[in-house]
């Protein structure tokens, strides 16, 4: 086999050489014959007509010779398909309508695997990724379900487990790194030195942190993020060894990462645990409970997942035992636990491309239909040549096969354009899946996906290439005879189109219904009462340095200096600061408390709820709106009694009926209380589709925060007041970053774009299937009326009125489309229960979707027959006999 | 295409032997080939040339010759086909089943009614 590859490979490569050796070898024989017989005597002349006799023709003998060496076959191919593009060119609205079609399908197709092959597919870009672990504790008993761990039980862990090759901390933090011009604010990743060696990540240059840099008093060190020495340092060469100022110290810089996905967070760069000044601290070090590092591990070679978990369930118990005081009781079911990697960082995406997967999967199966119908019709017009080029001797394989080589071409050459189509739009698709997963940054078009490509370009040729020769008509006669081609023979391919039409119409509902799902629920989350109004709010963040405001007093200082430098600015309406705000990402800290009055005796019982620290006019500023007793006010002073403002969900679910106001609560086990001076509406402060939970909000003045959100509410455009923000913050302090200027409709939008560019690609695709089944539809019919032009001027001479032959060829039109309707119903309700995690407060069946769209999808289909079905109206009874 | 009638199958089958054969004593290109047939045969055997070439290729396709340009005895450009392993082992077995089946018609043909 292998050696007549190579003989066909070399004949191919080589065919003109091939051609001429055989030449060649046959002259030489001739001559030696003719020589030869002139030996004998005969004279030149005879002795060469001779020898041509008793060779035979040459080129039947070469002829012979090429197909021993495979080169026949090939000519043939050549021959077909040089044969096919002459068709297509000769029919080229065909092959516009198809190569269209089969571009959409493919390209699709092709753009949706390379996030697949991109996301889920390849192997994790970290060495021996499949066998990293994320760890969490967590109690089910308590709604507890990713708990981070505390430094102590970080050494606890690294010490006693059994099933990890080790284990790394990590946590992530802002702060601010000074250089020129202006301070700049960096996301830093807090990491345990042996970080990068257990996840198996090289430096691009330098090195990563050596075992013991991260002990105490180390000299701090920084690793930069690829996507941050490229976007700040201008991917700088020499970087490796350039110190900056951070946190009051030198941090030198050692080493920069290649490109990694955006996980566990985008960080820009990365120093070690000791440079942090929170983790650093006392009282992180040496305290259980300060729970704030997450913490990864590599599984040893051989171990299993379930061995991992025993193992980390085994050392959770045991600390529990050892250390009751800083562990929830029994009922809370503690526990700590691993999580793949490979799940942490794909699971968000998986639903959505899921649906989009079987979306693109059903648009390239209407393709084939459509694709399939349309050369049916064109081989319907075919059918003399067919009959023609059998009668002649074609076989009907080699006539089967040169359909197959036309169908072949095409959705080769649809492919190609699909795989342009894709490249052209990956950019739109790669930031789309950049919201549900780190690793859209791996995506791209390479060689799996573009031979995935190439493997559905031919089978899609394939099947829509079998389909339409289902049907062979054998009565060649009949076809060959004048009016053949409007002869009833081809009732086989009439039936076979209705049956293509019943897939497009089932198929194109099936896209419809999951469009109008995605649309409802798009919908209803625009609908929510967002509790707060977004209109012309400028939102920034503002992180104060650490080092600098280390107490209480100073950073009061600086954010009443700043409200009050605001709010003399022309254009501002109200100003506030808070420590975050509604649907920004990262929410306020949760915590526990105790009621006055009303004590818990297990300190896992104490009621829990959301504390944030908000200035006097931030309730005015974003409009929540106060429901009982006052906000906060000016008067709530550093030297006033503590007063707290709570949400409407926390009165209803601690006092029901009861007024809160004038209750007390405590943080501290009653070293100071906090009074509950008013109650304020729910706002969705975590996502549009999750209902808050009981929020306290504190005053900034008693409690100011560190790192903060600063809002301002403007008479006109709120961007245009970033300059006087900027200015009003480096006007009090010069090495003070601000940044990420965002207006409270651009985070409420960011909220709103996933279901929406979902809803909007569902939307394309189900317009797509519903302009090509409709065109489907319409050319069915057309050809239809066109085939019993005579019988319906038969019918109309005879006095059958109009309206009547119309509503006939409509009721024949619609009988696949209503079959189409009931089948995609079936699959409709599949689909949908797949896409119900999409969904928000939509139901899968939700009915009114499935009336509106069986609606639609029937008006289209009955307008798409009418309009051919019309001519008929317009037929004068003669003129159609005689064209028959 | 042209399709071989099924008869030649058996002629083809021998005149791949009888080529193996030929290229077993020494390698020859393509008319020498046919000119030894006819010689060794006492002039019995004509090969058909036009089946001369086919042959070759074929063989040639199946591994049991390899061919190469080389100097015909006049000087002139030929291209001389000589034999593989495995055309060898081909031509024993060919040889041998040729000798039995030849064996079997003597048998047949000399039977005399008991």
């Amino acid at each position: 086999m292998i050696r007549r590859l190579a003989v066909l490979g070399r004949s191919l490569l080589r065919r003109n050489a091939v051609e001429r050796e055989m030449d060649e070898e046959m002259r030489f024989h001739l001559e030696m014959e003719i020589r030869k017989l002139e030996e004998r005597g005969l004279d030149p002349d005879t002795a060469r007509t001779k020898a041509l006799r008793d060779f035979g023709g040459v080129d039947k003998h070469k002829e012979e010779g090429r197909e021993i060496r495979g080169l026949a076959r090939f000519e043939a191919v050549s021959q077909d398909v040089r044969y096919a593009l002459r068709g297509l060119r000769r029919n080229p609205g065909y092959a516009a309508a198809a190569l269209a079609t089969l571009a959409l399908g493919i390209g699709a197709n092709v753009a949706v695997f390379s996030v697949v092959h991109g996301v889920f597919l390849q192997s994790l870009p970290y060495g021996g990724g499949e066998r990293l672990v994320h760890l969490r504790q967590v109690a089910p008993g308590i709604g507890i379900d990713n708990a981070p761990f505390s430094p102590k039980e970080v050494s606890d862990y690294a010490a006693q487990t059994r099933t990890l090759t080790g284990v790394a901390e990590y946590h992530s933090m802002w702060f601010i790194l000074l250089r020129d011009p202006e301070p700049e604010r960096v996301q830093t990743g807090v990491v345990s030195a042996n970080f990068f060696d257990l996840v198996g990540v090289k430096p691009l240059l330098g090195r990563t942190f050596l075992p013991g840099e991260d002990a105490p008093g180390s000299e701090p060190a920084l690793v930069l993020s690829y996507d941050y020495w490229q976007r700040s340092h201008g991917g700088d060469p020499k970087i490796v060894g350039r110190t900056f100022k951070m946190n009051d110290r030198m941090h030198v810089v050692i080493g920069v990462l290649p490109p990694m996905p955006a996980y566990p967070d985008e960080n820009d760069i990365y120093m070690p645990t000791s440079a942090c000044p929170f983790r650093g601290s006392a009282a992180m070090s040496n305290d259980r409970t300060m729970r704030m590092v997450s913490l990864f591990g590599r599984m040893k070679p051989g171990v299993t997942l379930d061995a991992v978990q025993t193992d980390l369930a085994t050392i959770a118990g045991r600390l529990a035992r050892q250390y009751p005081e800083a562990y929830p009781p029994k009922e809370a079911r503690f526990t700590a636990q691993a999580v793949p990697l490979r799940r942490e960082l794909t699971e968000h995406a998986r639903p959505t491309f899921l649906v989009l997967l079987a979306t693109v999967g059903l648009v390239l199966l209407l393709a084939c239909a459509n694709v399939a119908n349309l050369t049916l019709a064109r081989q319907l017009r075919r059918q003399r040549e067919m009959a023609l080029r059998t009668a002649l001797g074609a076989g009907r394989g080699r006539l089967a096969r040169q359909m197959l080589t036309e169908s072949v071409v095409l959705s080769l050459s649809g492919g190609l354009l699909g795989v342009l189509l894709a490249k052209g739009t990956l950019g739109l698709l790669v930031s789309f899946a950049a919201r549900f997963t780190p690793r859209a940054s791996e995506i791209r078009i390479d060689t799996p996906v573009l031979l995935f490509a190439l493997g559905i370009s031919i089978a899609t040729g394939i099947v829509f290439g079998l389909i339409p020769s289902f049907p062979q008509r054998r009565n060649l006669v009949g076809a060959l005879q004048e009016g053949g081609e409007r002869s009833g023979a081809g009732v086989g391919r009439h039936r076979l189109r209705s049956a293509l039409i019943v897939v497009q119409v089932a198929i194109s509902f099936m896209l419809l219904i999951g469009a109008g799902l995605m649309l409802r629920s798009l919908w209803k989350l625009q609908q929510i009462n967002l509790g707060f109004k977004t209109e012309r709010v400028l939102t920034t963040r503002l992180d104060l340095n650490f080092s600098k405001y280390r107490d209480l007093e100073s950073r009061r200082a600086f954010q009443i200096r700043l409200l009050e430098r605001l709010a003399g600015q022309p254009g501002v309406v109200s100003a506030a600061i808070a420590g975050t705000f509604p649907l920004n990402d990262g929410g306020p800290q949760s915590g526990q408390f105790e009621i006055e009055g009303s004590p818990v005796s297990n300190a896992d019982m104490r009621p829990q709820a959301d504390f944030q620290n908000v200035s006097t006019d931030y309730f005015q500023t974003i409009r929540i709106p106060l429901l009982r007793g006052r906000g906060l006010a000016p008067s709530d002073r550093a030297d006033t009694p503590y007063v707290c403002v709570i949400n409407q969900t926390m009165a209803l679910h601690l006092w029901s009926s009861q007024d809160p106001i004038g209750r007390r609560i405590t943080v501290d086990r009653g070293e100071h209380w906090i009074q509950i001076v008013g109650v304020v509406g729910d706002v969705r402060q975590y996502g549009l589709d999750r209902r808050p939970p009981d929020q306290i909000y504190l005053a900034q003045a008693q409690f100011p925060p560190l790192s903060s959100t600063l809002l301002v509410r403007s008479a006109a455009d709120p961007l245009s007041l970033s300059r006087v923000v900027r200015d009003a913050v480096h006007g009090i302090d010069s090495e003070q970053a601000v940044d990420r200027f965002r207006t409270l409709e651009q985070v409420h939008a960011n909220a709103l774009a996933s279901p929406r560019l979902t809803f909007i690609l569902l939307g394309i695709f189900a317009l797509l299937a519903l302009l090509v089944t409709s065109a489907g539809i319409a050319g069915v019919v057309a050809f239809t009326v066109g085939e019993r032009t005579s019988e319906f001027g038969i019918r109309l001479a005879l006095g059958a009125n109009p309206r009547e032959v119309v509503a006939l060829v409509l009721r024949q039109a619609m009988t696949p489309v209503v079959i189409g309707l009931a089948l995609g119903f079936a699959g409709a309700h599949l689909l949908a229960s797949a896409m119900s995690r999409l969904l928000f407060e939509v139901n899968a069946t939700d009915p009114p979707t499935f009336l509106a769209m069986s609606a639609v999808l029937a008006a289209v289909a009955a307008a798409a027959s009418f309009l051919p079905a019309r001519r008929i109206t317009g037929l004068d009874p003669m003129i159609a006999l005689r064209s028959a | 295409m042209t399709v071989l009638p099924a008869r030649t199958d058996l002629l083809q089958g021998t005149l791949d032997v009888l080529i193996l054969k030929t290229l077993a004593l020494s390698p020859m290109h393509g008319w020498g080939i046919s000119q030894r047939i006819q010689q060794l045969s006492r002039e019995v055997l004509q090969v058909n040339q036009g089946s001369l070439y086919p042959a070759l290729y074929r063989l040639e396709a199946k591994g049991w010759i390899r061919s190469e340009w080389g100097n015909s005895e006049n000087n002139r450009r030929a291209r001389f086909y000589e034999l593989t392993r495995s055309g060898r082992r081909q031509l024993a077995e060919e040889t041998e089943s040729w000798e039995r089946f030849a064996a079997a018609v003597g048998h047949v043909l000399q039977a005399s009614a008991p």
